[in-house]
């Protein structure tokens, strides 16, 4: 009977509430929180791409030493050439001159750094690998970081998840949507098209002095690795 | 300086259509522009604004999801997008790249094994049927691999799947999320970790989306998502997305880059079959898994595309693809929002072994062994054979996981051979081959072997491949030449082995036996000095049936060359009907969509050959008919010559010609001003006016008449799709009419007309002593596999007993239909469409000043036989038992509780299927990580009880002194309603 007469006490109605409530805001936040640290790591990247729209990569810091002898421990390299690697200090080798570390060995004749051969002035290298290596120079940073803030927004997806120099530029010399002519950029769906011919709408595309090629066949197939900003030129058919 | 040249023309109401991509940022050389008044005008004022190159209409490129026939229709747009109906057959370009899924409800429709229906129809978890379990009992679950999910996209917080790292969009969409559920089916194959359980649930999961729902997608889209996978260092890569072309040549590179960074490729073969020659990029690329469908009773799946790589048409002979089989239909997998679904499709299979593949890397303990090839090669060497079921659709049979895991775990690397032995005898896995035997005088026969090297991603055949014939088994009487890659990368090149048989054996009959021997070399990765090579030998052994030379009259020689067909450039179907499928892509092979054919002329005792190079480079002495069927090449001046002298000399020509409509084309061409880049077709169903100018020297031609219709021809039904008449015929020839609709005035006018004595087929005999005969006939798909309604094998024969034989069909001759053959005054010859680009994708033709001219002729194929090194020595009875993987014991790693059989097939009754559905308990760690989730809700609901019943309370408390005020104010209420009424 006293704890009944107890409980129909506003006070303690009111603490027992208050206790509840307390509890129910605390559990539920750390719940949100939780979610979004997820989110965080594990999240969606167009969620980051909204939060970070002003990321910058974070750029190694490496200065060229002179005679580049310099010894690395482990080297990244570019994995997949047919007959050269780049490694991350720039050198191209022969397969057969990579070291057990993944470097190229700097002493055999062929290995040569930041080397520009088969590159075109407008950045675009017809080997992979010399591109990386040439894009690795020390001096086309400003270039980089030019492109960076202006043109990587079309590619955020992939150069916010770039971490150094030498993974930018294997990034950036790999062909992309940049390399095949992108004459189907917008896709239009079929609703538009059918009002379209009803309604006497054309829909056109223009072609600056520049010939057609499909999005199957690339802009340059012979120099199309890019570590410029733009894309490759245009061959005639 | 668009806003100038418009201004000249009165067109107020245009916009620049802003383009909503990644590479929106860059600065353009094009822009789409969108005018809505006096349209005509203003194009004509871009066109001829001087920085202005080209005006061209805005076009989708399709890549449409093949998900299911009924259920996702496949282009969806084209129906209402042009009125005209046979407009609609051509307006998109169709079946690009797909998604390879059928519906559920597609394959119970087949008909086949019709009363096993039931079974098929229980639902299985294809995890538990492969039997995951036990790797999943051992401790491996996927952890630490990478998986990555190229598909339609995956919603967030779907229940079935605990590790989706990442989530991106590639399309123009703004969603990650899955519309279709066909991404989230694919990734629940490979990483669910509860009800339709997937094969490695702790799996990292990365999901692309690359399709839109409109079922869209593009090549660049794929490119950037390629790069950024690359970027991630991924370890698995599902594609259930293919495409016929093989000649886009950004996506070949991009997936060769792809898997040369170690990401292991597993995509879907294509849901084209059972039509041979219909094999999907990029399953059909060396360095890629390509995956195969069946069903739960071990029959390879209808749906499963099938048939030899048509890449290496018309000279070489493609490799053999799928390379595993494994479930793929009535799967059960992840619905779209929550609970399990059963697709069908090679979409579906190729998840299954992308899951496997996951499952397998997580188990190895040195993950630096796991690579496209090492993969490959433990998931082909362990692959269980299919008995009766040819290599051209099982590829090395169905997929076996534990035996995979055991091969997997005692790897070294090495290079090994996809076939691993060429037994030429072997019915009926080695078909074609052992369809028919070889003799001297004939093409000889390739196998174009796959060299898969998991030493390193780049690696070169030391020396050349040595050929070593048996003595004791007459490895002397085969002469062979071998082609092979000069670089194998990445991770792969071919071995092709031409066979023939060597002139002292000319009339000799037996089998056959050698070897060839190749050594690979790769530059070693993990070698403590630079420059040191790891080798790998392998034995190719080769084993053929030589017969003496058949007689010329039962030799036929198809003619390869002259075949065309998409990629690369637009070659229309040969059966205007076929509206879903406009594209000719099947290679038009005797041994992919010419199979049944085939078949039927090896099973009537005629020895078909392939030409796979010009007329110019065949002895016609040999040969007794030479086969022409929907040509679309032109001829050199060289080969018209060559043929008419060899018909003087006796060699015989059929040509099954097809369609070739100006008019048609015209229209066709009339609708294409808006997209005359793209879409106008090169040649009609065949090249007729090429054809006319080889046969016109005998006074033949085909017209440009377009008839269809059914009749019947010497007591048998015939249906004529989408073919030409005979427009000139010799006097002293035999002509045959027929009455048909004429579907040209169908195709212009949409009108139906019926007309009379149509002269389809024709019989001559050309006039010189000895001189070979010649039959005509207008359509070619009642020969061809794709699309064919009736067949007419028996005309094919009669038409081959006339021109071996000279036997005259007397059901032809004698027939009411002969027509008097027609001369030159009936019809006027088809002419080349003009602006045709033909010249881009003919071997014959070049283009020299806007004149298209045809090139030099070029040299015969010439191969260089391999100097033989003979052993003494003799061939195990059976190839196959000893060719796998060099030194893997398999002995030594052990499965626990490796349970001695489980059944494949177990019939359920519906009650027990739902036990399906609760896994049994296997990651338990993961249940109890769940409990505890869920407590804090518990416990909040609780609180929010006791609360309720406080409010509840409080609430009684309060209503009690409310009851009395309205008993106060009734009266009032009432003397104001009193006093209102006096007033009023």
């Amino acid at each position: 009977m006293v704890l009944r007469r107890l409980l129909r006490k506003r006070w303690v109605l009111g603490v027992v509430f208050a206790l509840s409530l307390i509890y129910f805001l605390t559990s539920t936040l750390k719940q949100s929180y939780t979610r979004l640290q997820e989110e965080r790591t594990f999240g969606d990247r167009t969620l980051l791409e909204l939060r970070d729209s002003d990321h910058h990569i974070r750029w190694k810091v490496r200065f060229n030493l002179g005679n580049s002898s310099r010894p690395a421990a482990q080297c990244r390299n570019s994995i997949q050439g047919k007959a050269l690697l780049t490694d991350e200090l720039g050198y191209v080798c022969e397969r057969k001159d990579l070291l057990v570390n993944g470097c190229c060995n700097v002493n055999a004749p062929n290995s040569q750094q930041y080397i520009c051969k088969s590159c075109l002035a407008n950045g675009c290298c017809s080997i992979y690998e010399y591109c990386v290596s040439c894009c690795l120079q020390p001096d086309k940073r400003a270039l980089l970081e030019r492109f960076l803030n202006q043109a990587a927004k079309g590619f955020k997806n992939l150069f916010t998840a770039v971490e150094d120099h030498f993974e930018l530029c294997l990034a950036k010399c790999r062909t992309s949507s940049q390399v095949s002519t992108r004459l189907a950029g917008v896709h239009l769906g079929c609703v538009w098209i059918t009002e379209a011919s009803a309604f006497n709408v054309h829909l056109i595309f223009l072609l600056f002095l520049q010939s057609v090629q499909h999005e199957n066949t690339y802009r340059n197939s012979q120099a199309k690795y890019c570590y410029g900003e733009s894309p490759p030129e245009l061959l005639p058919v | 300086f668009i806003s100038t040249a418009l201004r000249s023309s009165d067109a107020a109401n245009w916009r620049i259509v802003p383009r909503k991509n990644p590479a929106s940022d860059y600065p353009s050389d094009f822009e789409v522009v969108q005018i809505r008044q006096a349209t005509r005008n203003s194009l004509f004022t871009l066109q001829d604004h001087p920085y202005i190159k080209r005006v061209t209409p805005q076009r989708k490129v399709f890549r449409s999801l093949k998900f299911t026939d009924g259920e996702y229709p496949r282009a969806p747009c084209n129906d209402g997008r042009w009125t005209q109906k046979w407009q609609s057959w051509q307006s998109s370009r169709p079946l690009r790249r797909t998604s390879l899924s059928l519906g559920s409800g597609f394959w119970h429709a087949t008909g086949r094994h019709s009363s096993r229906r039931l079974l098929r129809a229980i639902p299985r978890h294809v995890a538990q049927i492969l039997q995951a379990d036990v790797l999943w009992q051992m401790g491996h679950t996927g952890s630490g691999v990478k998986v990555a999910v190229f598909d339609t996209g995956l919603s967030e917080k779907h229940p079935h799947f605990k590790n989706v790292k990442e989530r991106t969009n590639w399309t123009n969409e703004k969603t990650l999320d899955d519309g279709l559920g066909h991404g989230t089916f694919v990734a629940g194959v490979i990483a669910s970790m509860r009800e339709c359980q997937g094969f490695a649930p702790d799996s990292e999961l990365h999901i692309f989306r690359v399709f839109t729902n409109n079922q869209v997608s593009y090549t660049s889209w794929f490119l950037d998502a390629f790069n950024y996978a690359i970027l991630k260092k991924i370890d698995v890569l599902n594609l259930s997305i293919g495409g016929p072309d093989f000649m886009d040549h950004p996506f070949v590179d991009k997936v060769w880059e792809l898997t040369a960074n170690r990401v292991i490729m597993v995509s879907a073969i294509g849901n084209d079959g059972p039509l041979y020659g219909t094999l999907n990029n990029p399953a059909d690329q060396m360095d890629v898994i390509g995956v195969g469908g069946i069903d739960f009773e071990d029959n390879i799946a209808r749906f499963s595309s099938r048939g030899m790589t048509t890449w290496e048409l018309p000279g070489g002979y493609g490799r053999v693809k799928p390379d595993i089989v494994t479930y793929g239909s009535g799967v059960r997998g992840s619905g779209m929002k929550e609970g399990c679904r059963s697709l069908s499709g090679t979409s579906v299979a190729s998840p299954v072994v992308a899951g496997a593949v996951t499952l397998l890397a997580s188990t190895v303990q040195n993950r630096e062994l796991v690579n496209p090839a090492s993969m490959k090669q433990a998931l082909i060497a362990s692959a269980r054979r299919l008995p009766g079921v040819n290599m051209f659709e099982q590829g090395h049979g169905k997929l076996d996981l534990l035996k995979a895991y055991q091969i997997l775990n005692s790897y070294h690397p090495q290079a090994s051979l996809s076939p691993s032995y060429i037994d030429l005898t072997e019915c009926p896995y080695m078909w074609p081959y052992c369809s028919q035997p070889i003799y001297y005088g004939g093409m000889p026969t390739i196998v174009n072997v796959t060299i898969l090297n998991g030493m390193g991603v780049t690696g070169r055949i030391v020396d050349k491949p040595i050929w070593q014939p048996y003595l004791p088994q007459n490895g002397d009487h085969i002469d062979v030449a071998i082609s092979y890659s000069p670089v194998l990368w990445p991770w792969a090149g071919y071995l092709a082995v031409s066979i023939s048989v060597a002139k002292k054996a000319a009339s000799w009959e037996g089998i056959a036996q050698g070897h060839v021997m190749v050594t690979v070399a790769s530059p070693a990765q993990n070698d403590s000095e630079a420059g040191g090579e790891l080798t790998s030998t392998v034995k190719l052994p080769v084993k053929v049936k030589i017969i003496p030379t058949p007689p010329r009259s039962k030799r036929v020689l198809w003619d390869q060359y002259h075949n065309l067909r998409y990629p690369p450039g637009y070659f229309p179907r040969d059966n205007l009907r076929m509206k879903n499928d406009p594209l000719d892509w099947n290679g038009d092979h005797i041994h992919t969509n010419f199979r049944d054919m085939y078949q039927h002329l090896r099973s009537m005792g005629y020895f078909v050959e392939v030409l796979g190079a010009p007329i110019t480079c065949f002895d016609a002495s040999q040969y007794g008919t030479l086969l022409m069927v929907d040509s679309e090449e032109e001829y050199f001046p060289e080969e018209v010559t060559k043929l008419r002298r060899d018909i003087d000399n006796g060699l015989s020509l059929i040509i099954f010609s097809d369609w070739y409509n100006t008019s048609v084309m015209r229209k066709v061409k009339f609708y294409d001003e808006n997209t005359r880049q793209w879409w106008m077709p090169d040649t009609g169903g065949a090249n007729v006016p090429a054809l006319n100018d080889l046969i016109s020297v005998w006074g033949m031609a085909f017209s440009d008449g377009l008839y269809e219709g059914d009749f019947t021809m010497a007591d048998h039904d015939m249906y004529y799709a989408s073919g030409c008449s005979i427009a000139r015929f010799p006097e002293d020839g035999i002509v045959i009419g027929q009455a048909l609709k004429d579907q040209g005035l169908e195709v212009l006018k949409q009108e139906t007309m019926v007309v009379d004595n149509v002269p389809i087929l024709g019989l001559y005999q050309t006039p010189s002593e000895g001189a070979g005969r010649i039959a005509l006939y207008g359509d070619s798909n009642c020969i061809d596999d794709s699309h064919r309604q009736k067949d007419c094998f028996w005309l094919l024969d009669a038409l081959l007993q006339y021109t071996s034989y000279s036997m005259m069909p007397s059901s032809l001759t004698h027939s009411k239909s002969r027509v008097p053959p027609p001369t030159a005054t009936d019809h006027p010859l088809p002419q080349r469409l003009e602006g045709n680009h033909l010249y881009r994708y003919s071997k014959v033709l070049e283009s020299h000043l806007g004149d298209h001219k045809p090139r030099p002729l070029p040299a015969c194929p010439h191969l260089s036989w391999a100097k033989p090194q003979p052993l003494n020595e003799t061939a195990p009875s059976n190839l196959w038992k000893h060719q796998k993987l060099l030194s893997v014991d398999l002995d030594k790693v052990v499965l626990p509780n490796a349970r001695s059989y489980r059944p494949q097939v177990r019939p359920l009754s519906p009650g027990e299927s739902e036990a399906w559905d609760i896994p049994g308990g296997i990651m338990p760690g993961r249940y109890n990580q769940e409990v505890g989730q869920t407590i804090p809700v518990f416990a909040f609901l609780g609180a929010m009880v006791v609360l309720s019943f406080f409010v509840v309370q409080l609430t009684k408390a309060k209503s009690k002194p409310k009851r009395r005020k309205p008993r106060v104010k009734r009266p009032l209420y009432l003397q104001q309603q009193q006093q209102q009424q006096h007033t009023y």
